[in-house]
């Protein structure tokens, strides 16, 4: 067997294997432009159709499959390294299998959608259960095969730390650990799934991953907020992470979408703010605030989040960050200076806001959001 | 006489409207507030309006916006307006977060506003009483 | 460390492997076993030096013992949660007797070097060993002075802080003239923080008053600049907002003229030159209503 495809030298036609069968002329046969170089592609064939027979029994579909590989290696054959032609078409045939298995996978998938349509509304719950499964299945796959055999060993067959730690070699902490950690990964992935989407940067996993795993100060490191402002699919799925890690009792996280919101938000700062002892005077004076720079996401931005959390260092203290993914404000120092306003207020919101705070700053990007951090520091803390 | 769901209740004492705030309210619920308690002015042809905000923890730019006009719409059909229980801890955040109550009068509380309104009435070449 | 070994008998030591976990046990037996007298000289070096001359002796006796005890356990325990919470509590006692900052300070390091000293006694025969000791010892006894200095510093500032807060509350008494009538009288600067606590103040006293006119009067505050009149503006719209009127006495019209000319909006401040008009006046708000009562009283 020819371990690697040699290239002919010079310009001579070297399509000497004869021809596809079934396949479209891959190259034109004439005198090739120079950076073409001629390719025995009949002698990839052995190789491809053992690699695919190996996987797909059918053999029909294994011939067609064998096509497509070759159709692909000939595709690509300007950028492929001389040498490297025949591992490309290994790696290739070894794709077009798999793809087609997730295609077969997705059609099976989505079959009983082809049939939701035509039952109208009712949410049928057997088709929920079964997308839920699917969801699931499909997370689990995108576990390395030790954090699931792991988590399955603990989740399903009950199987303890301990013994687990045992067999792994490892402590049972370690074990906890890693089992957090594999359950983090796996609601990310369920919610993928479960959302059939791909995530559109490299900076998507790792957010959610952190969201998930409630581990803030990780969310820092990957400045989080920020990016769940930015990237929709994220913001859209990490709603249901947005609860986890909220073991801390000296922070609060609010949801804005409508009026009543705003009400919640300050009662909830304020609640928090009373824990550090704030004068009637400064409660009021944050609450109010509070309800100023909220009312802004509910009026331009339709949707938005306020965190309020307590501060240690270097005082004590309360924050709040108030997010936003709406319009941006074009110029914020125009919009902190008194009398600014683009609605039926009396145009305070943020230059009141600010001088009820001993810290105020806003960062705001148009077409992106905005975002209000505010402090008050106890007095004499 | 119309009493809001719990939110607000609006009674009448004579030819004056208590209006009474009972909790926090949001932006939509206040300007339910306003509505009922224009319609109300309208309907019984009050002469004078005490708005109680005792109760709300906030007086914001915009509470305070509609309070201002409800005064104005309220003057607008004959009635004088008073607002009265703003607390002192809400009294400091309003001014310093810029806020006036503008034409609108203020008293103490409900007696004080009852008794301003009174001296507004009977000051007033319309007064009967 | 534990380069060099013993060559001595060393009576102390023998047989022990020469670490702390040794050495301050051992520290620590003999600091108990001689308690009496270390603490005797110790006091005796207190009062050589003129320390805590506010305290009589049995109250040093007292106090020194407890500090040894904690001092001691501090060495055995390694942790200094006891004596700072009675470090705390003994400031709480001495501070307001007048003792400074120095003085305990210096009762600590006195201490400090009458224990080393006998630590010197004890070893002197064998350098290596009272080297080891004296490390042991050393880092131990500097943290106990310092927790004990921080303490009482902590202390002391609690004690400031909460005196100036009174100072305060005194230097701006809401007084009741009449039936709705409050003066304030402003004697001093009024900074920030002040301001802030007057506002209120005024504002509760209007509450609890019920008080329908106030006067403030602002002849005792040195400079009116810019920063007061804002805090007089927000008081007087405050007051407002609470049902009160307020007239301001005690500004001259120079500084009116100069406060209008910077931009401080005087026009919803009710302005009068002294006091004795600004209470007519005040009399006269009142009157209006009193009067339509028939209840007749005012100019």
């Amino acid at each position: 067997m020819r371990s690697v495809p040699r290239v002919a030298g010079g310009g001579a036609d070297s399509r000497d294997g004869g021809s596809l069968p079934g396949m479209p002329a891959p190259a034109p046969a004439g005198p090739p432009p120079e950076r073409r170089r001629p390719l025995d592609v009949a002698a990839l064939i052995p190789i491809v159709r053992r690699i695919v027979a190996a996987r797909v029994p059918d053999r029909a579909t294994a011939d067609d499959l064998v096509q497509e590989t070759l159709a692909r290696v000939l595709a690509a054959v300007e950028r492929i390294e001389p040498g490297m032609v025949e591992p490309y078409a290994i790696v290739t045939a070894r794709n077009v299998v798999a793809t087609m298995w997730r295609d077969q996978d997705r059609q099976r998938r989505h079959q009983h959608r082809v049939v939701d349509l035509r039952p109208p509304q009712l949410p049928d719950e057997d088709v929920l259960a079964e997308e839920d499964r699917a969801a699931m299945a499909e997370a689990l796959t995108r576990l390395s095969e030790r954090e699931r055999s792991t988590l399955l060993a603990h989740e399903v067959s009950g199987q303890d730390t301990h013994s687990l730690a045992a067999e792994l070699g490892s402590t049972a902490g370690a074990v906890a650990a890693q089992l957090n950690r594999t359950r983090a990964r796996l609601r990310v992935e369920y919610l993928l799934a479960a959302d059939r989407v791909e995530p559109p940067t490299p900076r998507c996993r790792p957010v959610l991953l952190a969201l998930s795993s409630g581990d803030r100060r990780r969310q820092r490191e990957v400045d989080a907020a920020r990016h769940l402002l930015e990237c929709e699919v994220c913001a859209r799925l990490s709603e249901p992470l947005m609860g986890r890690g909220r073991s801390r009792d000296d922070e609060v996280r609010v949801a804005v979408h409508a009026d009543a919101d705003v009400v919640a938000a300050r009662q909830a700062a304020r609640d928090l703010a009373t824990r550090l002892g704030f004068s009637p005077t400064d409660l009021t004076g944050i609450a109010t605030a509070v309800s100023e720079v909220v009312r802004n996401i509910v009026r331009f931005a339709d949707a938005g989040e306020v965190l309020v959390e307590l501060l240690d260092s270097p005082r004590r203290g309360i924050r709040i960050i108030a997010r936003d993914s709406g319009p941006g404000i074009p110029d914020v120092q125009e919009a902190l200076r008194d009398g600014y306003s683009t609605y039926r207020g009396l145009g305070l919101g943020l230059p009141g806001a600010r001088r009820l705070m001993d810290e105020f700053a806003v960062a705001s990007e148009p077409g992106r959001g905005t975002t209000v951090t505010m402090t008050k520091w106890r007095e004499d803390a | 006489m119309t009493v809001g769901p719990r939110l607000f209740s609006i009674l009448r004492q004579g030819t004056c409207l208590i209006a009474s705030i009972h909790t926090a309210l949001d932006d939509s619920q206040l300007l339910r507030f306003q509505e009922d308690l224009i319609a109300t002015i309208g309907r019984d042809r009050a002469r004078g309006v005490v708005i109680d905000v005792a109760a709300l923890d906030v007086l914001d730019s915009f509470a305070t916006s509609t309070l201002r006009d409800i005064g104005e719409m309220a003057r607008l059909r004959g009635a004088a307006t008073v607002i009265v229980g703003i607390q002192p801890d809400v009294a400091i955040a309003m001014v310093r977060l810029g806020l006036r109550t503008g034409v609108l009068e203020t008293a103490l509380d409900l007696e004080e506003g009852l008794a301003l309104l009174g001296d507004r009435m009977a000051g007033s070449p319309a007064a009967r009483r | 460390m534990s380069t060099e070994d013993d060559q001595d008998t060393g009576e102390v030591a023998a047989g022990a492997a020469p670490d702390d976990e040794i050495l301050l046990p051992q520290l620590v037996a003999h600091l108990r076993e001689h308690r009496n007298r270390l603490r005797q000289e110790w006091v005796g070096r207190i009062d050589q030096a003129h320390l805590l001359q506010a305290m009589t002796s049995q109250e040093v006796a007292a106090e020194t013992t407890s500090v040894y005890d904690n001092y001691v356990e501090v060495l055995e325990t390694g942790s200094v949660g006891a004596l700072q919470h009675y470090a705390r509590d003994l400031s709480e006692r001495i501070i307001p007797r007048g003792v400074e900052t120095d003085e305990v300070v210096g009762i600590v390091l006195l201490l400090r070097d009458v224990l080393a000293r006998s630590l010197f006694e004890k070893y002197q025969r064998d350098l290596p060993l009272l080297n080891r000791v004296l490390d042991a010892y050393e880092p131990a006894a500097n943290r106990i002075a310092n927790t004990v200095a921080g303490s009482f510093v902590d202390e002391r500032e609690r004690v400031i802080r909460q005196q100036q807060d009174s100072i305060r509350e005194l230097s701006t008494p809401v007084l009741r003239v009449r039936e709705r009538l409050l003066i304030l009288p402003i004697i001093g600067v009024l900074d920030r923080e002040r301001a802030r606590q007057l506002t209120e103040q005024l504002l509760t006293g209007i509450r609890a008053h019920r008080a329908r006119v106030v006067v403030i009067d602002i002849t005792g505050v040195p400079d009116v600049d810019e920063a007061v009149a804002n805090h007089l503006v927000q008081t007087v719209d405050a007051s407002r907002l609470m049902g009160a009127s307020v007239i301001i006495t005690g500004l001259s019209p120079e500084i009116a003229q100069t406060l209008v000319m910077i931009g401080v909006d005087l026009s919803r401040m009710d302005t009068i030159g002294d006091l004795q008009g600004g209470l007519e006046e005040a009399e006269r708000l009142l009157g209006y209503t009193v009067t339509r009562d028939s209840e007749a009283a005012g100019p």
